[in-house]
């Protein structure tokens, strides 16, 4: 089942959309589905005009597409665990909070928190993504512990913070403190970055440009050869982060 | 007036000794009566079983630290929110709800007072701030005495009286309720980056041990001829091997009143361990409660822990600096001058975890044996076990030895070995939870006089009525009723009013607060003794003009004077 959803012209288009409730399993029963517009509830047919194509028996066969101003929609995939959301323009904020399963793509730009604490699954974006790209919340000392975040472009500050599972692949340029508070999974970054790493306990992060203001509590541990999408690169190989007594690996390619 | 009848209720009044009959309760404007008019409001209760308001007689809820622990953990705020209805504030939090969060919820489990565990005075403002925004439940501050230099010089000089006098001046300064001692001297002695490691200790500078703190504070509290005793934290808290000390602390009780205990002991749990490191602890259960038994002057609360996430806060400083080295999570260290300290860290009590399960048997076990059960109160020492909302269940686990097996089985294997727990046959009945939820407390914090936990003609008409029908319901199997049941009442009623119908909330309420104030000599009056008032104007960053508490703070105060004998 495909169901597009295409945004209607709004009075006032900067106020927000709450759209937690976009995820393919809801639309699998054709139960009542609402959003809120700032603090006002509405049904989904007055923002979006909704056109389904086919059927579906289980969630996995429900792709939703998104078009139009879709800027402002937040929370979009929150707690999905099924199927498939294409956005065609741009994604607000926090799209794929707690995903567990399924994809999410994105042609355009994502804003803030996308796939934060996301547990499984794939979200691709072909745009830049925003700050705490991948990254746990306020308070939160486990971000995301699953799944796979691709951004072709270049991602904000506090990218992938408290990650702890899974892997972040930022193709651009990352922000500063990437990576910071890291335990666990992998974070590969194409281009360049600042700071990454503080406070590391675990993981692996692998930068292909320049990390700027490398931090002073990293071990060097030589150089080393890795492979990676078919190519041989000359690594510098770093431990800590050693003021937290540390354990991750920092892979920093050499020039 | 107001008038309210509920018909047909199943009621158990411990301190009233009825034990279960049906019967009808009339109110009239917040009180009990023997009878109202025709024209009464009238509840069928339908043979539910019906208790006086539940009393939590240690719990942190309100106060700096509490706030603290709010915000320093933001991803508690995050769980259990629930949004505005009616007359009801949204609510957010799970271990350190909003005080909205924490009154609704304590009002959908029937419990209508409840008392603050600890109250640093100097922070007193914001503890009344935060209880007149508990509007469910009336509010009382235990307040914190383990490390004030006043007391501690008067312990010093073996001067009972001038000890009495300070508690007297702060008491009715802060408008606290009872004497609180959190790890006596220890606390002080944290201010140095030390701690003291049994009663004997001399505590660094002090030149007082904490043996001998809380001996002149038992006596000090019964010159002043207070409505509690002296609410102790003993030593060690959380020490493989502390039974000694809390044993060593249990000797040197002695019996000074006829009413009630003469040293409660709270979240005895924390204080009940054998062993020597994290390896090999063990349950000391067996002796403590043994030595509760044969000792009537003491009162205890179970202090249990429940697995699940929760936040621990205490003024026992040094002990979360320790829990801190464990978890190298945050934590939060905090001086009062010259009074106290305190610390939180967020925890995590895993079933995977042998120490933790050893924990949560010795809760357990200190209820079952203990056999008076006005010895033993239910409590979980919110939020540090874990939260209140927890206390059905533990009621169940109290009530069915086949959930406690069921419990058993899902927790390292190695549990037995560590805990008599499994060898315990005893099934508490509804007499004996009715007694360890309210009237035990009542009588405890001495509030029975002024109409707490009973049903008497005269008493305050806090009333819960629970959908649980005790002739039809065997509480050993049916369990997951009985826990359903004392969560969600299906009435509370608050001072002659219906608070909370089904898990709802459906009034604004408007709590009181009560404190006391002891009447001492003119000569025993500190705020013109001018030793104490040139310390104060020395130490105290606060102007002593400044210090107490306006009435301002309690806009529905409800004070309890005594009469000092000094």
């Amino acid at each position: 089942m495909r169901v597009i959803l295409q945004t209607k012209p709004r009075k006032n288009p900067h106020i927000p959309i709450e759209a937690e409730a976009v995820i393919p399993q809801n639309f699998l029963r054709k139960n009542d589905i609402r959003v809120y517009e700032g603090n006002k509830e509405r049904k989904l047919e007055e923002i979006f005009y909704i056109t389904t194509e086919g059927p579906a028996v289980s969630p996995d066969q429900v792709e939703i597409v998104l078009a139009g101003e879709t800027g402002t929609l937040k929370r979009v995939g929150e707690y999905m665990n099924a199927g498939r959301i294409v956005v065609e323009g741009d994604i607000g904020m926090h799209c794929g909070n707690f995903m567990s399963a399924g994809e999410i793509i994105i042609r355009g730009n994502a804003d803030a928190w996308l796939g934060r604490e996301m547990r499984g699954g794939m979200i691709r974006c072909e745009g830049n993504a925003g700050h705490y790209c991948a990254a746990g919340y306020r308070g939160e000392k486990r971000g995301m512990r699953g799944g796979t975040v691709e951004v072709m472009g270049n991602s904000g500050d506090f990218t992938a913070e408290y990650l702890c599972g899974g892997e972040v692949r930022i193709h651009g340029d990352c922000g500063d403190l990437t990576g910071v508070e890291m335990r666990g999974g992998t974070l590969i970054i194409g281009g360049n970055c600042h700071r990454p790493c503080g406070n590391m306990t675990g993981g692996t992060c692998m930068i292909f440009g320049n990390a700027d203001a490398m931090l002073p509590t990293f071990r060097s541990n030589g150089i080393e050869e890795r492979e990676y999408e078919g190519q041989r690169f000359q690594m510098m190989v770093f431990r800590g982060d050693v003021a937290n007594r540390g354990k991750g690996t920092l892979l920093i390619r050499k020039k | 007036m107001s008038e309210l009848l509920v018909r047909n209720a199943y009621v158990i009044d411990p301190l009233s000794g009825i034990k279960g009959d049906i019967m009808d309760i009339a109110i009239r404007d917040g009180k009990i009566v023997e009878e109202v008019g025709r024209n009464a409001e009238v509840i069928d209760a339908d043979h539910c079983l019906t208790l006086p308001g539940g009393i939590d007689s240690h719990s942190h809820v309100c106060g700096t630290k509490v706030n603290f622990g709010r915000y320093m953990s933001p991803e508690d705020m995050r769980a259990g929110r629930t949004a505005r209805k009616g007359v009801m504030h949204v609510t957010s939090g799970y271990s350190v709800p909003t005080t909205f969060g924490n009154s609704y919820r304590y009002s959908t489990m029937g419990y209508t007072t409840v008392l603050e565990g600890a109250m640093a005075p100097l922070e007193a403002r914001h503890t009344h701030e935060e209880f007149t925004a508990t509007p469910h439940q009336d509010m009382l501050a235990n307040t914190l005495f383990d490390g004030n230099w006043s007391i501690m010089e008067a312990v010093r000089d073996r001067d009972v009286n001038r000890a009495a006098a300070v508690v007297a001046w702060t008491l009715s300064a802060v408008k606290g309720f009872a004497i609180k001692l959190t790890n006596p001297g220890g606390t002080e002695a944290w201010g140095f980056g030390e701690d003291v490691h049994s009663i004997r200790d001399q505590v660094p500078h002090f030149g007082v041990t904490p043996g001998e703190m809380i001996e002149t504070m038992i006596r000090a509290n019964e010159i002043l001829n207070l409505p509690h005793s002296v609410h102790l934290h003993c030593n060690c808290l959380g020490v493989p091997g502390n039974y000694q000390t809390t044993l060593d602390t249990i000797d040197l009780v002695p019996d000074l009143n006829a009413k009630r205990q003469s040293l409660y002991l709270t979240h005895l749990q924390f204080h009940s361990y054998g062993g020597s490191t994290w390896r090999d602890i063990s349950s000391k259960s067996e002796d403590i409660a043994r030595a509760v038994n044969n000792k009537s002057q003491l009162a205890i609360d179970m202090g249990q822990i429940m697995f699940g996430r929760t936040t621990t806060m205490t003024a026992d400083g040094p002990m979360e600096f320790k829990l801190y080295m464990l978890h190298h999570n945050k934590w939060s260290n905090h001086d009062v001058e010259l009074e106290t300290g305190s610390g939180i860290i967020p925890v995590y009590y895993s079933r995977k975890s042998l120490v933790n399960c050893v924990m949560w048997a010795i809760g357990l076990e200190l209820a079952l044996l203990v056999k008076d059960p006005w010895q033993c109160m239910l409590s979980t020492d919110n939020p540090n076990g874990a939260p209140f909302v927890k206390y059905p269940e533990i009621i169940a686990l109290l009530m069915s030895r086949r959930f406690r097996e069921r419990e058993m089985a899902l927790l390292d294997p190695r549990t037995g070995h560590y805990a008599p727990l499994p060898a315990i046959d005893r099934e508490l009945d509804w007499y004996e939870i009715a007694v360890m939820t309210r009237a035990a407390q009542a009588k405890a914090l001495g509030i029975s006089g002024i109409g707490k936990g009973h049903l008497a003609p005269g008493a305050e008409a806090d009333v819960a009525i629970y959908p649980l029908k005790p002739g039809l319901l065997d509480p050993s199997t049916d369990y997951q009723q009985v826990m359903a049941g004392f969560g969600k009442t299906r009435y509370t009623i608050k001072r002659g009013r219906v608070v909370a119908r089904d898990g709802d909330i459906i009034v604004e309420g408007a709590n009181s607060t009560i404190w006391t104030k002891a009447n001492v000599p003119p000569e025993y009056n500190l705020s013109a003794d001018p030793e104490f008032v040139k310390k104060f104007e020395q130490y105290y960053t606060v102007r002593m003009s400044n210090y107490p508490v306006q009435d301002l703070y309690l806009p529905r105060g409800v004070r309890i004077t005594t009469e000092a004998a000094l």
